[in-house]
Order: C-alpha cells, then sequence, then structure tokens
C-alpha cells in the first residue's frame, strides 16, 4: 500500500522507486538531471565564499613571461616550470586536508547559503555561470545556448545524432518527443503528399477497383480476421523513413484510397461499411467526421448498404443539421464537412472553437492584476474616481458588448449548453481589438457595470436621482456608470455599508467609504428595489439591458452596447 | 485538528464549526519546501494558513456573510499575490475561483460585483495548435506517465492479433497515439491493422482546447502510420461524457456483434477522461428519465457505473485507466476545497522544473489549472465536470463492473522509470499492487491500471 513519503529524495516505501539520483540514469539524461539537493558539505568544512569577479576570474595568477593568466597558482607554477623558471609547487600538509566548500555569490541562490555549499571550486564556478550567468555559447545546428564552454562543447559533439530533428527544423533531445511532433507536424503531411502524387497519379475511379483488389481474397468467409495483411504490394514510394522492420508481407499501402486528403470520405463511397454507419443513418445525423475505410470493410461489406446513400449522407457540402443524436453531439457536422461549412446552428461549439483558436493567441498575456485594484480602492475611497479611468477600468463599455464572448460566469444565457461550461475564450474580434485588462470582464458585465457605476456614484457622493446624474455625467470612460446608477442606487445604503466597513477596519478609513459601492445594502438586508434588480440581472445579459433601460440610463445604455458590440 | 494553531483568530471571525470537516477528509501536513514567508505577513505565508483562510472565506460565502467574506478576501488578497510563488499562486486561484461562486450565490453577489469592476476574474485557455499541444504535454510526467504505461500494456495486451482497435478515450486529443502506433509499428510479429476510435468532441469545452478539428487530426495520424507501415483506420464518433458516450457505446456494441468473433483486439485506453463522467453526487433527478443506455434496465445508477459495464460488455482484451488520484466528488465545498487544494499544489509546484517564470506556455499551463480549480470551487451541478475519485474508488468501480486488474510489466515500469528520468528529481513512481502511480515528492498524482473482463 501506498507508503506516505516525506520528499523525494527519501522514498524508499516498500515498493516505491523513484527517479531521484540513487539510480543509474541513462547517460544522456544526466546532463538534465538534477541531483536532489546537490551541496551538502561535511559540517567541518571552510566555508569559502568568493565574489563572481574572482571566480569567474581567468587570470589570478600571471605569467610574466608570456602574461598567460591561470586562476591557481597551482596551474602557473607548472607553467612556469615550461619557462625554466624556478616553481614550487605547493605540498599539501596534513593542516590542509581540512575541507573546503565554496558558497554561491548569488544571494538569492540556495547556494549561497554554507549549509548549501558546493565541494569544488570548478563546480561552484560552473554552477555560477550555468545558472546566473550569461549563456553566451550558442550551438549552430539548433541554437540552444549554454553558458559553460565545456557544456557547449559536450553538446555540439551530441548534437544531431542524439537529438532527434524533425524537418520543421524543431529539435527533440527525447524519441516520444520527436514521435509525436512528427506525427503531427506538417512537414510530414506535405513529404506524404509529395511521394504520394508522383508515383501514384490515381484519381479516385481508379481507387475504387485497385482497393477492390485485395478484397476477393479473404472475403469468401464473413470473417475479417483473414482482412490482416493482404498483400498489394504498392511500393512505398516516400523518402520517409519506415523504422518498423519490414513485415513478412508487404503492407497494402492504399495509398490514395487513404489518402491524406481532406475529404478522403468521398473516395470511399463503396467501401464505407463500417456498421456503425448504419446506426448514423438511422439517427439521420450524418455526423461521421472522419471515415476511412479499410480493407476490412470491403470484407464485411454488406450487400444492402447502397452506396448512394453513403454519399448524400456524407457529402461534404452543406452537411445537413444533425437532427437525431442529443444536442451535445449536435457540433459534428461541421465536422463531417471539413469544418468549412458550418450548417446553421448546429456547428456553433465548433465554430466557437475555431474562432477562438485563431484568437486566443493574442489573449491578455499575463494574469489581470486582481484582486488589488478592489482593494486598494475599498481602502481608499477617495481614490475611485482616480481609479476609475485605469487600464483594469476604463473599458467599460466594452465589458458591456462582451456579453456575447464567454465567461466564467455565462449562466443565464446559456443554459442552454447544459453540460458545458461556457466557452473559455471564444472572443469576438471585435473584442480582441481592446485592450487586455477588459477581456476578461465579458459576462460579468452587469456587476462589473454595478460595481464601478455604485463606487463612482458614491465616490463623487452623488446621491440624488441617478438618472440625472448618470445622464449628465457621461464620460466615454466611464459611461457604464448610468448603468451602475440605475441599479444601485445607495441611497438607504449607508446604514448597511457603515456596518460592513466598520466591522472591517482595514477597509474602512473614512467614513466617506460607508455608501461607495453598495455592498453594505446587501449586507445590511434592506435592499432598495434597485438593488435586487442590480442582483437578478448579474450575469444575465437582458438583464442588464432591461434594468439599465428602466431606470433611465436607457437611451444611452443601449446605444453603448450597439457601438461596442 | 484544523483550529487556529497558527494564525491568531482574525478580529471578528466567529469561531467556526465545519461540519463536514472531519467526515472523511484526513489532513496532513505537507512538506513544503522552501516555502518563503512573505514578509511582514509572518505565519500567513504559510500554506496550511492559506488553506485554512480559504475554508473560512467558502464558509462565509456558504452562508451569505458579505462582510466576513469580504475581510478574509482581502487577507487572502494580500498574501496570495497571482505573481508570488507556487503557494501564493495556488491561493490566488482558488481566492479567485471563490469569488467567481460568491457571484453566484446570495448577498455574496456585491462582493463579485465589486470584484469585477476592479479585475478581471476570467481565464483565457489557449486554445493549443496540435504542435504546441504535442510539445506542451511532452513538458511533464503528468500525461506522459499515463501515455508511457498504457503503451506499454496496451502493447503487451494486444500482442498477436492482427487487428487492433483502440477506442481512446484522452482528454489530451490523441496526443498518446503517435508513440503507441510507434510502438505496434515495430513489434516483431509486424505491424497489425489499428482501427482508431475516438470520442469526437468529447472534451471541446475543457482544457486542453485545440484548434484543430478531429478530422484534421486522424488524417495526421493516418498520415504518421502510414509512414510507420501501419495501415490506421480513423474514427470519430460525436459523443460526450456527459451522457457517458452513449453514442459510443452504442457504436462499439453494434461493432462488437460483428467482430467479436473475428479475433479482433479491442482495447479501451481512457486517459484522464472518465472523471467526467457524472458520478453518484451528481443530484440525481437530473439524469433521470435521460437513460442514454437503451439497454440498460436500471436508471437508479450513476452514469460511471453504466458507462463501466458497458464497456464490460464490450469484452474488451484490455482497459487501461489512468487518472488523477484525488477526490473532488464531494457536494460539501469546504471539502472540495481543501481536497482539491492538498492536491492541485502540485501542478504549480512542479511547473519551475519544467517552464520559466513568465513564458507563454506557463501562462497557458497556469490558466488551465484555473480552469480546474474553478470548476471545482465555483460551479455545481451539471457544471461542475472536473469529479475526480482517487484510485482506491477507480479499482472498486471496475471490480464492481466486473473487470480484473492486472499488473503493469517490467517492461512497463522500465519504461516509465526511463521516461521519469527525463524529467525533474521529484518526480517517482510507486507501484501498489498491480498499479502504478506517479508520484511528486511522495505525493500520488497519477494512476494507472490495467484491467481484463474478470
Amino acid at each position: 500500500m501506498p507508503v506516505d513519503l516525506d520528499n523525494s529524495s527519501t522514498a524508499s516505501g516498500e515498493a516505491s522507486i523513484t527517479s531521484s539520483g540513487n539510480q543509474n540514469p541513462l547517460p544522456k539524461s544526466t546532463a538534465k538531471k538534477k541531483r536532489n539537493l546537490p551541496g551538502m558539505p561535511d559540517p567541518d568544512a571552510e566555508v569559502i565564499a568568493l565574489s563572481p569577479r574572482t571566480l569567474l576570474a581567468t587570470n589570478r595568477f600571471v605569467c610574466e613571461i608570456c602574461n598567460k593568466g591561470f586562476q591557481r597558482d597551482q596551474n602557473l607554477q607548472l607553467h612556469r616550470r615550461g619557462h625554466n623558471l624556478p616553481w614550487k609547487l605547493r605540498q599539501r600538509s596534513s593542516k590542509e586536508v581540512k575541507k573546503r566548500v565554496y558558497v554561491c555569490p548569488e544571494i538569492t541562490c540556495v547556494h549561497h547559503h554554507p549549509s548549501r555549499a558546493l565541494g569544488d571550486l570548478t563546480g561552484i564556478k560552473k554552477h555560477f555561470c550555468r545558472k546566473h550567468g550569461e549563456k553566451k555559447w550558442k550551438c549552430d545546428k539548433c541554437s540552444k545556448k549554454y553558458a559553460v564552454q565545456s557544456d557547449w562543447k559536450a553538446h555540439s559533439k551530441i548534437c544531431g545524432t542524439r537529438e532527434y530533428k524533425c524537418d520543421c527544423g524543431t529539435v527533440f533531445s527525447r524519441r516520444d518527443s520527436f514521435i509525436t511532433h512528427r506525427a503531427f507536424c506538417d512537414v510530414l503531411a506535405e513529404e506524404r503528399a509529395k511521394a504520394q502524387t508522383q508515383p501514384q497519379p490515381q484519381n479516385q475511379n481508379q481507387t475504387a477497383t485497385k482497393e477492390s483488389d485485395p478484397k476477393p481474397q479473404t472475403t469468401d468467409s464473413s470473417l475479417p480476421s483473414a482482412a490482416a495483411p493482404v498483400s498489394v504490394s504498392v511500393p512505398e514510394s516516400g523518402k520517409v523513413p519506415a523504422p518498423a522492420p519490414a513485415p513478412a508481407p508487404a503492407v497494402p499501402q492504399l495509398t490514395s484510397v487513404i489518402s491524406s486528403s481532406a475529404l478522403p470520405i468521398q473516395s470511399s463511397d463503396k467501401s464505407f461499411n463500417f456498421p456503425g454507419y448504419f446506426v448514423f443513418r438511422f439517427f439521420k445525423s450524418g455526423p461521421l467526421m472522419l471515415y476511412l475505410p479499410s480493407i476490412l470493410d470491403h470484407v464485411i461489406e454488406l450487400p444492402e448498404n447502397p452506396s448512394p446513400i453513403m454519399e448524400e449522407s456524407l457529402a461534404p457540402a452543406p452537411a445537413a443539421p444533425p437532427t437525431g443524436l442529443n444536442g451535445s453531439c449536435s457540433s459534428s457536422a461541421s465536422l463531417g464537412s471539413n469544418g468549412s461549412s458550418g450548417s446553421g446552428s448546429s456547428c456553433s461549439v465548433f465554430a466557437s472553437l475555431f474562432a477562438s483558436s485563431t484568437t486566443s493567441a493574442s489573449l491578455k498575456p499575463q494574469q489581470p492584476p486582481v484582486f488589488i485594484d478592489l482593494f486598494q480602492s475599498v481602502g481608499q475611497p477617495d481614490c475611485l474616481t482616480d481609479l476609475a479611468p485605469s487600464p483594469s477600468i476604463e473599458p467599460i463599455s466594452l465589458c458591456l458588448s462582451t456579453n456575447h464572448g464567454s465567461s466564467i460566469f455565462g449562466t443565464a444565457g446559456q443554459e442552454h449548453r447544459q453540460y458545458a461550461p461556457p466557452p473559455q475564450p471564444a472572443m469576438s474580434a471585435t473584442a480582441l481589438l481592446q485592450k487586455a485588462a477588459q477581456m476578461g470582464a465579458t459576462a460579468t458585465n452587469a456587476s462589473l457595470l454595478h460595481g464601478l457605476g455604485i463606487a463612482s456614484l458614491s465616490s463623487s457622493s452623488a446621491q440624488q436621482d441617478n438618472l440625472q446624474w448618470g445622464q449628465s455625467q457621461v464620460e466615454p470612460e466611464n459611461t457604464s456608470v448610468v448603468a451602475g446608477l440605475g441599479l444601485g442606487l445607495p441611497r438607504d445604503g449607508s446604514s448597511g455599508l457603515k456596518e460592513l466597513m466598520m466591522g472591517t477596519p482595514v477597509f474602512g478609513p473614512k467614513q466617506a467609504t460607508l455608501d461607495f459601492l453598495g455592498l453594505g445594502m446587501a449586507a445590511g438586508g434592506s435592499p432598495s428595489g434597485g438593488l435586487s434588480a442590480l442582483i437578478t440581472s448579474i450575469g444575465g445579459e437582458l438583464d442588464v439591458v432591461a434594468a439599465a433601460t428602466s431606470f433611465g440610463g436607457g437611451d444611452f445604455t443601449s446605444k453603448d452596447f450597439g457601438r461596442s458590440s | 485538528m484544523m483550529q487556529f494553531s497558527e494564525i491568531p483568530p482574525l478580529h471578528q471571525i466567529p469561531p467556526f464549526s465545519i461540519p463536514t470537516m472531519n467526515k472523511n477528509h484526513i489532513h496532513r501536513a505537507r512538506p513544503w519546501p522552501g516555502f518563503p514567508t512573505s514578509k511582514g505577513l509572518g505565519s500567513f505565508g504559510d500554506a496550511n494558513c492559506m488553506e485554512q483562510l480559504l475554508v473560512h472565506c467558502a464558509n462565509a460565502i456558504e452562508s451569505n456573510d458579505a462582510t466576513l467574506a469580504q475581510q478574509i478576501l482581502w487577507v487572502l488578497n494580500n498574501i496570495a499575490p497571482p505573481d508570488g510563488d507556487s503557494n501564493q499562486r495556488l491561493t490566488c486561484a482558488f481566492l479567485r475561483a471563490l469569488i467567481v461562486r460568491a457571484a453566484k450565490s446570495g448577498t455574496c453577489k456585491m462582493l463579485a460585483a465589486m470584484a469585477n469592476a476592479h479585475c478581471n476574474l476570467s481565464i483565457d485557455i489557449h486554445t493549443f495548435s496540435v504542435i504546441e499541444l504535442a510539445s506542451f504535454v511532452d513538458l511533464t510526467p503528468w500525461h506522459r506517465f499515463g501515455f508511457t504505461a498504457a503503451n506499454a500494456a496496451i502493447l503487451e495486451a494486444v500482442e498477436g492479433y492482427s487487428v487492433i482497435h483502440i477506442v481512446d478515450l484522452s482528454l489530451t486529443h490523441c496526443m498518446q497515439i503517435p508513440t503507441l502506433i510507434d510502438a505496434i509499428a515495430s513489434r516483431l510479429e509486424g505491424p497489425p491493422l489499428v482501427k482508431l476510435t475516438v470520442a469526437g468532441g468529447a472534451t471541446e469545452d475543457v482544457p486542453p482546447m485545440l484548434d484543430l478539428s478531429y478530422e484534421e487530426l486522424g488524417s495526421k495520424l493516418i498520415n504518421f502510420a502510414r509512414s510507420r507501415n501501419v495501415v490506421l483506420e480513423f474514427r470519430a464518433i460525436p459523443s460526450t461524457y456527459a451522457d457517458g458516450f452513449s453514442s459510443l457505446i452504442e457504436q462499439l456494441r453494434v461493432q462488437h456483434l460483428v467482430y467479436a468473433e473475428s479475433g479482433e483486439a479491442l482495447v479501451i485506453n481512457c486517459h484522464m477522461m472518465l472523471h467526467y463522467l457524472p458520478e453518484e453526487t451528481l443530484s440525481p433527478f437530473s439524469n433521470v428519465n435521460s437513460n442514454p443506455y437503451s439497454f440498460e434496465p436500471s436508471s437508479t445508477q450513476s452514469l460511471r457505473t453504466m458507462f463501466l459495464k458497458a464497456l464490460r460488455g464490450l469484452d474488451p482484451t484490455v482497459v487501461v485507466l489512468v487518472d488523477e488520484d484525488a477526490d473532488f466528488t464531494s457536494n460539501n465545498l469546504v471539502c472540495r476545497l481543501r481536497a482539491a487544494f492538498n492536491y492541485l499544489w502540485i501542478p504549480y509546484d512542479t511547473v519551475d522544473t519544467f517552464l520559466p517564470q513568465g513564458s507563454r506556455q506557463r501562462q497557458w499551463y497556469e490558466a488551465d489549472i484555473c480552469w480546474k480549480i474553478e470548476n471545482v470551487i465555483a460551479h455545481e451541478g451539471l457544471q461542475r465536470v472536473e469529479r475526480l475519485e482517487p484510485k482506491s474508488r477507480w479499482v472498486q468501480r471496475m471490480r464492481n463492473a466486473g473487470f480484473r486488474g492486472v499488473s503493469f510489466g517490467e517492461e512497463a515500469i522500465s519504461e516509465v522509470k526511463t521516461m521519469l528520468d527525463e524529467h525533474a528529481a521529484g518526480w517517482g513512481l510507486k507501484k501498489e499492487e498491480d498499479d502504478l502511480v506517479l508520484t511528486w515528492k511522495g505525493h500520488n498524482v497519477v494512476f494507472a491500471t490495467a484491467w481484463l473482463p474478470a
């Protein structure tokens, strides 16, 4: 049973194996592998701390004849011998047996501490270069950079031999990585395509006949097991490496049948006899994303399967929207048609997937400034107005527009997709053009707006009619204030807020903070009409519009919606 | 056992009674190597303290105590910057998830409303290109462990078969298949015919997301297989975990009728996918009347159970089940929060060993963890899809469904060990009875089990 281990270095347990250093690592991996906690020196050793300059100095000991520098005196002495100069090697006295250990000059490094000092000067020097130095040695072949010249030399010797290089230029140190990459890299597809067109310019008609060749040999029995290596020796013409030991019976290549063309389905008509097919037809969904025939399918070809139907249901052009299967499968139609002609709403899921694929790369690269701003504003109500145009808040009007996008909340608008949490990054193109900070708020815009609106309102201590205030204050950078006002007018909010703020000394430097945020109203349990509207509208985009309109910001707000969406 | 041993109680925090805390969660201190305490915060920087605060916050949100929640959020916010160390980032992700949850319930909505005004709660889930995904999955043993173990087990199980039908139920969009094909291609008796069936669109809403259709993915795989002299058939059957892959099962059943006698090997490879199947804690009314298995008379069972039984009915040659070893199924938020916190520190802790700070890949990686945390914490019902179960429970499920476990061979173990040697030293391999477990600093991360029909 599992042994609860504290740490991998002690991982032993009854039957536990770890990859930690006590095993015999493969030669290849030694360089990469970190030993567990390197540097656990003898506590009695003398700890030497050298400055980076001294550590990296190459010429501390200079020969007076030729000016050659040495890092160690011993080496200089040996060198002097060559000049026929007097030289002297230090003899080890018994006193010097005391072990020396070296710490890394980098303060933040674990090896800066004497308890983790390294045992020899070369070691600490290499460590310092590798971990804290510039990697100035670059491999010409693979562009890998090294800080230590000897590392670079060692790499250069094996670069291209032990590493796997795809024709696309990517280099891998592990075979598995290379294999996986290779399978999906476009280079392979191009090679295959090239190799395929040259020797075998057959069209699809020929395909059918050629493909059917092997069939008779094995069709007799209804057991398809015999189908395995029917030998139609189509020469393997590609230059693609085939490291597998050539099997005794040549494997049929069927190159043009199982071609790499985007729509292999078309060429597959007669052979499309996978039993599952009938099920699909039954459901009228026609949503086979990809079906590729094989010899085996010929073998068990069922006579009552008319090919025309197959073509019909798999025709790539305007695939009929799948109706039979349940909702969650609905996206298949677009796939069946190679994803190019999504049919109606059924493909929405994948459509959004595709859309997001191109866009998400440019999404805001770092995590949002998260909660800091929030709490800043809590603590410093006076700054609220200043905060408003700051990057994280400024684009409120945009946030309004993104309510069609994905949302972490996204419940109301998307509940029909019952299984799925809302799709994550399916931003509209418009939204993408906006600044990063606003991208995420998405469907929470309701809350966003209101929170901000309330905050702005209270910070300017406007207690009058929200409608007027909002309309008169409309500024490009905080337009949404209107909506917020409409919903969260904290007229009666002070009491609740007081509770809140008083309860948290950290938040409330001033009484003026009390009514900002409107939070207290909720906490105080006496929500006004506006507030409840707010609460209910959070997350629901339609509600937002409605609420905003009804509270008087309507004109402006809907305009804002329109503009930014 | 979980009292305020390390933190002085916060001002005004009432003593909590956490009802389910002792129920089935065994909390244990774990090593937090080199954990730097934030300056000036003293013991607040401790991971256990962070967990405690998160629990308090969750309780406050659950009891609609916006004031208290606000207080704790403030504290948490100060000790857990999003760009802090791994524990701080972990805590920040939970904090974020709690705010999202607050936004959906009760008076705490106001909290979230406020929060949203000032920060961005949404996660940018990267949609990978297939090449990106390949190298992404390759960074850590998290998935590679399962790939390697499963491939070895599959290879062993299909020895001698000339037709191999692989059903790949994998979260990682066939990333395991190339190495499997490669291994199959070089087996002694020559390459077989390989049929590959995947559940199309099964996890289109769960990261990692792929920008490629399964059709294109399939044609790439076919191409690759051909370069290895393997004839591959690829088929994607639109199917979703939400209904227990019912359409996939239905297809396989029909096929089974045809191929069962043919000596075709049927391999079911479940890689981090089955925990999305609804299990017993999902309120029963949501799947009553919707028993997707027309052939299954009882609808009182969970989809998870029904799915496994249906699998057993296919009489597969081998089933490999790989999944994350944690329990996210509790209906109690606090239990779930603790379980997730005590598991998901691992991906944050490991990331330093393979991705530099600030790299794009690291952002993708951490966003995916964030997504998971949010799903566990902020969502309920059908939306909450991350329903991990520990290995012991899966083992029980498999046995109940009529499978018996088989050991991974020496070959598999040495393959996994070799693979782990390519990664940081903290990763380890543990053999528990028949199964293999990937560990990080001694903590279970992912398990791999192999099953035959009993």
